[in-house]
């Protein structure tokens, strides 16, 4: 990469205030109305108080600082860990404190954040303002990030998918000149590196093994997407217990006592300092792990050593699979009283400028594209070529979790039996998907 | 108040110096003064209720209901709820493991505590300082305890994987909390540091608040060492240490932040213990209704184990 951080940073500050003017321009003039007066003045010296997870932090700072010089309307970030958001928002919402009025949780609990009324439909808001362009959202990322059955309750915030990172440094000095295609090979690699460099504190790789659903869970979902299954079938039954399940959860284990010590204590702060340090040759990562490990101001000592390509998949030359893992949507609290301007926020975050300008933006803000447009952005494309490239796969048949009331039981009780395999409470990894299809015919079908 | 019913108050609290008085004193209070006595134990009983009895209420009404967590007391269940916990094994182990688990920390905390305590009963010139840095532990806030602890059984430089790899080198990597056997240990450890000091500190009172005749007493019959603690020191706190065993025991039946901080209720469900579960539910899965069945479910079993260790520490108090 030949341009210096500081004059990344300044382009990028130049063309984010251009892209928000633009954008806002954009939404006023066309919005009409209602929908377009937050732009007008009429909100000036309102406050919307907005419940991030706590790795938007940086994205929610950069947020309120550009809303409020369009607007005048003072945004109050509050950031909660991850697991916690929706909880949070649930119960700010069911309490009647009613301290939130916009939030962005993970997509997965939209189902029961509707169902208990912590969140409003969205649908005659969307439908009523063309500016928002839902055809411009990335297709497979938009029905399981808006939709709760047949009405929108979120609009695509960060569209989150995992890459496999590889240190290209590490691969070279234990002769693989390719990162691998397969989960085969990647095992077989993974396995090199550790039994070579382990004694040095060096590993194959970082694998996401914490008991939650957004990290264990992840890895898995990787897995999966890798071996061609799904989460459910086109009737929206559970398939959890399928062939390719079995022999997803099977090439996890397969690497799990290879990897960074150990795979059961490592969130993302383990994994990733790992990774930064330089001291494993693999991470399934967010691909805005890229644009962190360019930039030494993040503590990365990996910069122009790393390199990035599509999760492997069951035989060399399938095409790439995404799997959305994560992934976090904008939503309008239930009760609040400030529904209009909320309205107007989330549609302005969701916007292209908006994604755009937070993809590349330093210090990193961990958001990931959401729209075509921003993922055809030329600023990204110039700067972080691979990682577009890499981001491309969720354009086709990308594996989403299931949506929908009870989908965040589901999500936590798959990981759970995946965590009780993997430390070997379980005989079998098809005793364990089997009882989680039959607890997910209970959650998501009966 | 009127000044009437000021007097009438002196009045009743007065010593029975006179049979007159006396009298008084055991008549039937007249309508005034009962509102009067009402009126004065009413903040208590508000305080009870609402910290007693309505989260009692509300926790059974919704163990009795379809209830999530933003939307309580949808429909009526009856026993559903309880079916459902009590047929299911993850509250079942739960449910055992928290009672081992509260068992095994508040008897070796007791051990350790009554040991620490005798110790600076038997060197008081250890000083103030001494004691306080003992204390130590208790002060620190329970999640920061958790971190520390994390750390220091981190498999990837933690201190006892330094010591180890340092010691014997070559050795393998030892990962405490991602082990299914010895993670609630590792959990138990750091429980047991951080409230050992609080056995020590009631321990330690009853020790200084003993009367020196009886020990000197004894040491003139020619009672010494052993023999001394045994038949004197020992009766003499017991009641004490018991009920410092008690607390100690209902603690750890609640104990979460560790958990929550070190292991996650993992690895699979081998740290899940029972205010884990019962948060996981409500927060993590919202379900309001079997999170507060399993609350009922703990509190039976706490009631049930705790009822002897009562009325032991009642008897030894007795005596």
């Amino acid at each position: 990469m030949s341009i210096t951080n500081t004059q990344r940073k300044a382009s990028r500050s130049a063309t984010g205030v251009a892209a928000m003017t633009l954008a806002l321009s954009a939404c006023g003039a066309g919005g009409g109305g209602a929908e377009g007066d937050a732009f007008e003045g009429e909100h000036e010296g309102e406050e919307l108080n907005i419940l991030l997870n706590a790795s938007h932090e940086g994205a929610g700072d950069w947020l309120a600082e550009q809303f409020e010089e369009e607007t005048g309307v003072t945004v109050n970030v509050t950031t909660v860990p991850y697991d916690e958001i929706a909880s949070q928002l649930t119960l700010d919402q069911q309490s009647g404190a009613n301290v939130y009025d916009v939030s962005a949780p993970w997509y997965v609990s939209l189902g029961d954040l509707a169902a208990d009324g912590s969140i409003q439909p969205i649908t005659e808001f969307v439908e009523d303002t063309p500016e928002i362009d839902v055809d411009d959202f990335i297709p497979t990322i938009w029905e399981p990030y808006a939709y709760v059955d047949d009405e929108i309750y979120g609009l695509p915030f960060d569209g989150d998918i995992h890459a496999l990172f590889y240190n290209t440094e590490i691969l070279e000095r234990n002769g693989f000149d390719e990162p691998p295609a397969t989960w085969e090979e990647y095992a077989q690699q993974v396995q090199t590196i550790t039994e070579n460099e382990s004694s040095d504190g060096i590993y194959g790789a970082a694998v996401f093994g914490e008991q939650s659903p957004l990290i264990l869970g992840a890895s898995f979902a990787n897995r999966l997407a890798g071996y061609g299954g799904e989460f459910l079938d086109e009737n929206g039954n559970p398939v959890i217990n399928s062939p390719e399940a079995v022999a997803s959860l099977e090439a996890l284990e397969e690497i799990w006592n290879y990897a960074l010590p150990t795979p059961a204590e490592t969130d993302f702060g383990a994994g990733n300092s790992a990774w930064f340090a330089g001291n494993v040759a693999f991470i399934e990562n967010w691909t805005d792990l890229g644009v962190r490990s360019q930039d030494p101001d993040s503590g990365s000592e990996v910069v122009d050593q790393w390199g990035v390509t599509y999760l492997p998949r069951e035989s060399e030359g399938e095409d790439p699979r995404a799997s959305l893992v994560a992934g976090f949507s904008w939503v309008v609290a239930g009760n609040t009283d400030n529904a209009d301007l909320a309205q107007q926020f989330i549609a302005w975050a969701a916007s292209t400028e908006v994604n755009s300008a937070l993809l590349t933006a330093l210090p990193p803000t961990g958001i990931d594209p959401n729209r075509l447009s921003s993922l055809e952005d030329q600023t990204y494309a110039s700067d972080f070529p691979e990682l577009q490239e890499v981001n491309e796969s969720t354009l086709h048949g990308a594996l989403a979790w299931p949506t929908g009331p009870n989908a965040t039981e589901a999500a936590q009780i798959l990981t759970d039996e995946l965590a009780a395999y993997l430390s070997g409470q379980r005989d079998s990894a098809q005793e364990t998907l089997d009882t989680v299809q039959s607890e997910w015919e209970r959650l998501l079908v009966d | 108040m009127s000044t009437d019913t000021l007097q009438r108050a002196e009045a009743a609290v007065a010593p029975p110096e006179a049979p007159e008085k006396s009298q008084t004193f055991r008549r039937r209070p007249r309508i005034s003064e009962r509102f009067h006595h009402r009126l004065f134990i009413a903040p208590s009983v508000l305080v009870l209720l609402v910290l007693a009895a309505y989260p009692l209420v509300f926790i059974a009404s919704a163990a009795l209901t379809q209830s999530s967590l933003g939307n309580p007391f949808q429909e009526f269940v009856g026993t559903e709820n309880f079916q459902t916990a009590l047929t299911s094994s993850a509250v079942q182990n739960s449910l055992t493991l928290g009672t081992g688990y509260a068992f095994g920390v508040a008897a070796a905390s007791t051990a350790l505590g009554t040991a620490t305590a005798l110790a600076l009963w038997r060197s008081l010139r250890a000083g103030a300082f001494v004691r306080t840095v003992l204390l130590l532990p208790m002060i620190v806030p329970p999640v920061i305890v958790g971190i520390l602890w994390s750390f220091i059984f981190s498999p990837s430089g933690g201190l006892l994987d330094t010591l180890i790899r340092r010691f014997t080198p070559g050795s393998g990597t030892y990962a405490i909390l991602s082990d299914t056997t010895w993670a609630i240990f590792g959990v138990a450890l750091a429980d047991v540091w951080e409230w050992t000091p609080l056995v020590v500190l009631l321990v330690f009172t009853a020790l200084l608040s003993q009367d020196p005749e009886i020990t000197e007493a004894a040491q003139l019959d020619g009672a010494s060492g052993f023999q001394l603690f045994r038949h004197i020191t020992l009766p003499m706190v017991a009641g004490t240490i018991v009920a410092a065993f008690l607390i100690r025991l209902i603690l750890a039946f609640k104990v979460f932040d560790l958990v929550y901080v070190m292991t996650s209720g993992g690895p699979g469900s081998s740290t899940q213990v029972p205010a884990y579960l019962i948060w996981r539910s409500a927060l993590q899965n919202f379900d309001v209704g079997i999170a507060a069945t399993i609350t009922l479910l703990l509190a039976v079993v706490v009631t049930v184990v705790t009822i002897p260790i009562f009325l032991i520490t009642k008897r030894l108090r007795d005596d």
